[in-house]
């Protein structure tokens, strides 16, 4: 096969690893705010949830989750798509780890900002809304980049569970042609090709909300 | 004139962990009236001010606002703790001004100024920001209502500050050191704001700070405060030249030394 056939090839896989990525991320995009808004919730119980999410998820393999997800949870009765299952497992693989971002950046907005939303008598939410979740946003956003590159990456996994996504395609060509060198050049590129644009894309949101401010 | 006691501070104390910061403080301020606190650090006069700015709750004693207990409420005939609602309610009449400033870096001057007035007031738009350009020109920062704070001055900030808790038209507004993170240059133009204000008299002060002479300018009375305790109060002028307590009269002396 020439280089051009094998890249043909190989992007019939592009639109299911765009997918899982692109749904994963937003899954674990509303994760990272409901857990991480979890773990500082006043009530112990909802604190105690969270916390347990985030240990046993980060504690244990996406590898494993992911077979877990895909091959013994049909066992107890719950069945889904490999596609929907690829998508929840780095959904909530990524929502732990991006909680944990969350929370961060929120007790880091310096307490003085509260003190004077209490003294200018805004209640609770506003507190919350308008003045430290705009300081903390920002923070995340770092951070937040990191992670929508490691789910991207993570999306590779999937191929494990029949979905023929970039690495399962190259898998397949690999083993029909053995050109593997230059199919796992091309793979690797293809893969930063996709994550360079959503770097670039963090940073100017980044650069949009602090330009002059801090 | 009819003197309305606006703030009560019944019996007040507050502790943290085993060091009792304050020891029982009976204090009562006047509507309109212009209360100094002085003091060495950590005699707990800020402890005293964010106590009344519900930012610290009382260990024992209670503090009554324009008739109102600040942190307790009645529920069936029983004293209890405040909620969150009871405060929003009693704590609009009171204002403060921060050492630090704490103005909201994510926000232009304009935006610092009005946000309060729109999201707790109720007030609109327009409305609001006309009061807030009022209120900036008042303190000299009209060209400056589309900067964000991290381009100001410390003293520019504090005036900022100072025009964030005017709108909010409270009835007495405390100021805790407000000008003892700024470089000694700039504190001038905080102070003549803060003159400024004191002069056109309907607003209260609480008013805490180590410019002696600024504290004797603006205030009706000198509360002297000395490990936890209120040790001596009175007219600046009698509280300056005839100190009667050993402790303020050193309290002074090093002042007096110093300039």
């Amino acid at each position: 096969m020439s280089t051009i056939e094998l890249l043909f090839a190989l992007l019939k896989g592009l639109r299911v690893t765009l997918t899982v990525a692109f749904f994963a991320i937003a899954l674990a995009f509303v994760l990272s705010f409901v857990v991480g808004f979890g773990r500082l919730s006043k009530i112990k119980f909802i604190r105690a949830i969270s916390t347990i999410y985030v240990e046993v998820i980060r504690g244990t393999s996406l590898l494993v989750q992911l077979f877990w997800i895909y091959f013994a949870l049909p066992i107890i009765g719950i069945r889904m798509t490999a596609m929907m299952a690829g998508i929840i497992a780095l959904g909530l693989n990524g929502g732990a780890y991006g909680s944990e971002i969350v929370r961060s950046s929120i007790i880091s907005v310096p307490v003085g900002q509260t003190e004077a939303s209490i003294a200018l008598n805004f209640t609770p939410r506003q507190r919350m809304w308008r003045i430290i979740l705009p300081q903390a946003f920002v923070m995340m956003l770092p951070g937040f980049g990191n992670l929508q590159i490691e789910i991207l990456k993570g999306t590779a996994l999937v191929s494990l569970i029949t979905l023929g996504d970039l690495t399962y395609r190259a898998n397949v060509i690999n083993a029909s042609t053995m050109e593997t060198t230059k199919i796992f050049t091309i793979l690797l590129l293809i893969y930063f090709l996709i994550a360079w644009p959503m770097t670039r894309g963090i940073e100017w949101i980044e650069k949009k909300l602090t330009v002059g401010r801090y | 004139m009819k003197e309305n006691i606006l703030v009560k501070y019944n019996d007040i104390h507050k502790s943290y962990g085993d060091l009792e910061v304050l020891k029982g403080i009976n204090l009562g301020i006047h509507e309109g009236e212009k209360v100094a606190l002085i003091g060495p650090s950590g005699s707990g006069k800020t402890t005293l001010a964010r106590l009344l700015m519900t930012l610290e709750e009382p260990t024992k004693g209670t503090i009554e606002v324009d008739g109102k207990l600040l942190w307790h409420e009645e529920v069936n005939g029983k004293l209890q703790r405040a909620s969150e609602k009871h405060l929003h309610e009693v704590r609009g009449n009171i204002g403060m001004v921060f050492q630090h400033f704490h103005l909201f870096p994510h926000m232009t001057v304009l935006e610092n100024v009005m946000e309060a007035p729109i999201s707790v007031l109720g007030m609109k738009k327009e409305d609001a920001k006309k009061d807030a350009q009022e209120m900036l020109d008042k303190v000299g920062l009209i060209d400056k209502v589309d900067t964000y704070p991290a381009q100001l001055s410390g003293g520019q900030k504090q005036r900022v500050a100072i025009a964030r808790a005017l709108v909010m038209r409270p009835k007495i507004m405390i100021f805790d050191e407000p000008t003892s993170a700024l470089d000694p240059e700039l504190v001038g133009e905080v102070l003549d704001v803060i003159k400024d204000i004191a002069k056109e008299g309907k607003m209260g002060m609480l008013l805490i700070t180590h410019e002696m002479d600024f504290a004797m300018d603006i205030a009706d009375r000198v509360v002297f405060f000395d490990e936890g305790i209120i040790l001596e109060q009175g007219p600046p002028k009698e509280l300056l030249n005839n100190p009667k307590t050993e402790r303020l009269q050193t309290f002074l002396s090093r002042f007096m030394n110093a300039n």
